[in-house]
């Protein structure tokens, strides 16, 4: 009796009970993207971004003297050093590689007039895969020293405005202005180009 | 008596008959799964010991003297412990065993055709279990919270993020936020302690029950012997009592072989990576990641283009196409080396020069590209190594397959 009433109008128990299953199933998949949201916090301030400004001293970044301001005079051809902005360490985003050069070993497209007297800065984040680079100084001509990202070997020209010279690295280190004052160094501008990982 | 009392409830001897009267083949190379299912049975073992101890947090505190991370100094803490350094390193000795011996099973099976029809299935199983062996190894790798993890995870993250259209969606949702997000860590130790070892559990019970269910293959050399009763039943021991003795002594055999290792060679001292800080020192991942390691630095960094409005870079290249489709092949080859009908013996593999060439070949690629991890040691530049890996490759496949099919075609196999 009751079947005969359900197949004619249409709609059997059967149908009934699979369709709230395919719409429930289907409410259910949907939360499931805002559940999967709620996990993955937003890109607010995402990748890396300096906060360094014009006027902030370097301070060096590691070592016994990690806080006290670079001193210029302790530099000699073909060294570099890590340094932060003062009172900024904790962004990893504002790590500058500090390297002195001579004036005349600067060929384009580094920016001279964000040197001074040889010294030079770039972002010290590998464009790869943004592990922090490292100094190669060639002892026997120091102006011929290089940046290598030790991670996977992409190597720049810091001479000729921190070009990949080699290894997987998309794109060149960012520049960024340093001037000395007194025997410390200022920064004078911000960063030249996009700092860390491309992707 | 008290048999009986359980025999009464249980029906103990209807379940031996039904389940522990499984036949194993006697074979030793049947016995590297096995290592695979004791190295995790041993990781977990230690890691109940270290999830007592370790504490998943990147709070600041103070540690002899400086501030480090809380994860980084309860790690410290459990190397000063008596016993704790053996048992982190007995953990970590049990993960690289347990991916050795996976990949070693993976290839007895790979080169014995043991994938063919009707065991297709497991083979995909067996697969993910590689796969998700390798994802519990890395969600590993930042615990500690060394400068070590935190460059491994750095540079895991970037490559997550290059993944086309989703990669910066996932990478959020796999990293807390973006790198270095504060719940990173103790999103990775969810991951690492029960997602990824459920995950794991699941997958070995689908392994073992299409096993039990389909049997193992057999050696050839078990073909038309009378035990067998023409093919009929497989040669073997029963899984009780004699495999299981035979099993219970290999485990602690190779429990007290990874306590000897952790106890002589150090692995992982995260006291000389020390805690995060500036500058990235020369590291490699462990063994198992220096083909994907190795294949990124081989990547020209200009090779960069979008496709759909998806960004395709060298990272994307060497980080996620690049294991993704070597594992893509793996899984598409019991469809292309096909059988029409059920496979119960292995094949020899001199009689199927295609297939082994194929494997040795690419087994060649992938260790050539390990070596490309090493190219800075080595002072082999990038484009040259990519060369020698192309030749390597070809050369070891052409010769594999000229030389076994000429073997072939002389004995008439």
């Amino acid at each position: 009796m009751v079947e005969g009433n359900q197949t004619e109008k249409g709609i059997t128990r059967r149908k009934f009970t699979l369709g709230v299953m395919i719409a429930s199933m289907a409410g259910a998949f949907a939360s499931l993207f805002s559940l999967l949201k709620v996990l993955a916090p937003a890109s607010k301030g995402a990748g890396y971004v300096s906060t360094i400004k014009p006027g902030d001293r370097l301070v060096y970044a590691k070592g016994g003297n990690a806080g006290s301001p670079v001193k210029a005079s302790s530099m000699s051809l073909g060294d570099a050093v890590l340094v932060y902005p003062v009172g900024k360490t904790s962004n990893p985003a504002n790590l500058v590689q500090l390297i002195k050069l001579n004036e005349s070993d600067f060929k384009a497209p580094t920016k001279i007039n964000l040197t001074d007297q040889g010294f030079v800065a770039y972002s010290a984040i590998c464009t790869h895969l943004g592990c922090t680079v490292s100094w190669v100084k060639n002892t026997a001509n120091p102006s011929a020293s290089i940046t290598e990202c030790f991670c996977h070997n992409s190597m720049f020209d810091p001479a000729k405005g921190a070009e990949v010279i080699g290894g997987p690295a998309p794109i060149p280190i960012a520049q960024i202005g340093v001037k000395i004052n007194g025997d410390s160094l200022v920064f004078t501008s911000d960063f030249t180009g996009p700092i860390g990982p491309q992707v | 008596m008290i048999y009986n009392w359980f025999e009464e409830r249980l029906e103990l001897k209807k379940f031996k008959a039904k389940f522990l009267a499984k036949t194993f083949p006697t074979h030793p190379s049947y016995l590297v799964g096995e290592i695979a299912l004791f190295s995790f049975i041993t990781l977990v073992l230690t890691g109940l010991f270290l999830g007592f101890l370790y504490e998943p947090s990147v709070k600041l505190v103070s540690l002899f003297g400086s501030m480090v991370p809380a994860a980084y100094a309860s790690v410290v803490k459990i190397d000063l412990m008596p016993m704790g350094m053996i048992i982190r390193r007995m953990h970590h000795w049990s993960a690289m065993l347990m991916i050795s011996s996976i990949i070693l099973h993976l290839m007895r099976v790979y080169f014995t055709s043991a994938y063919q029809k009707p065991r297709e299935l497991n083979w995909l199983v067996g697969l993910s279990l590689l796969g998700i062996s390798l994802g519990a190894a890395f969600s590993g790798y930042l615990l500690p919270y060394s400068q070590f993890s935190v460059t491994a995870t750095s540079i895991a993250y970037y490559m997550v993020k290059s993944i086309p259209w989703v990669g910066d969606w996932f990478s959020r949702l796999l990293f807390a936020g973006p790198f270095p997000a504060i719940g990173m860590v103790p999103r990775f130790f969810f991951l690492h302690v029960m997602l990824i070892p459920l995950g794991i559990v699941a997958l070995l019970g689908a392994h073992m029950t299409i096993l039990v269910k389909q049997k193992h293959t057999e050696p050839r050399t078990n073909i038309g012997r009378p035990e067998g009763g023409n093919g009929k039943r497989l040669i073997g021991i029963p899984i009780w009592p004699e495999q299981a003795v035979i099993s219970l002594s290999f485990f602690l055999f190779l429990l007290f072989t990874i306590a000897a290792i952790a106890t002589y060679i150090p692995i992982n001292p995260i006291e000389t990576y020390g805690a995060p800080a500036p500058g990235t020192p020369v590291m490699r991942p462990d063994w198992y990641f220096l083909w994907v390691y190795g294949f990124l630095k081989l990547i020209p960094g200009n090779l960069s283009f979008t496709i759909f409005g998806g960004k395709i870079t060298p990272e994307t290249i060497g980080g996620v196409i690049f294991p993704g489709l070597t594992f893509l092949i793996l899984a598409l080859i019991p469809f292309f080396d096909r059988a029409k009908e059920p496979q119960n013996y292995n094949k020899s593999p001199f009689a199927r020069p295609f297939m082994t060439a194929f494997g040795l070949g690419g087994g060649t690629f992938i260790l050539m590209t390990a070596v490309a991890g090493y190219i800075d040691v080595l002072h082999i530049s990038p484009d040259r190594m990519l060369v020698y890996t192309g030749i390597a490759t070809v050369a070891v496949w052409g010769i594999v397959y000229a030389v076994l099919s000429a073997v072939k075609k002389k004995s008439g196999l």
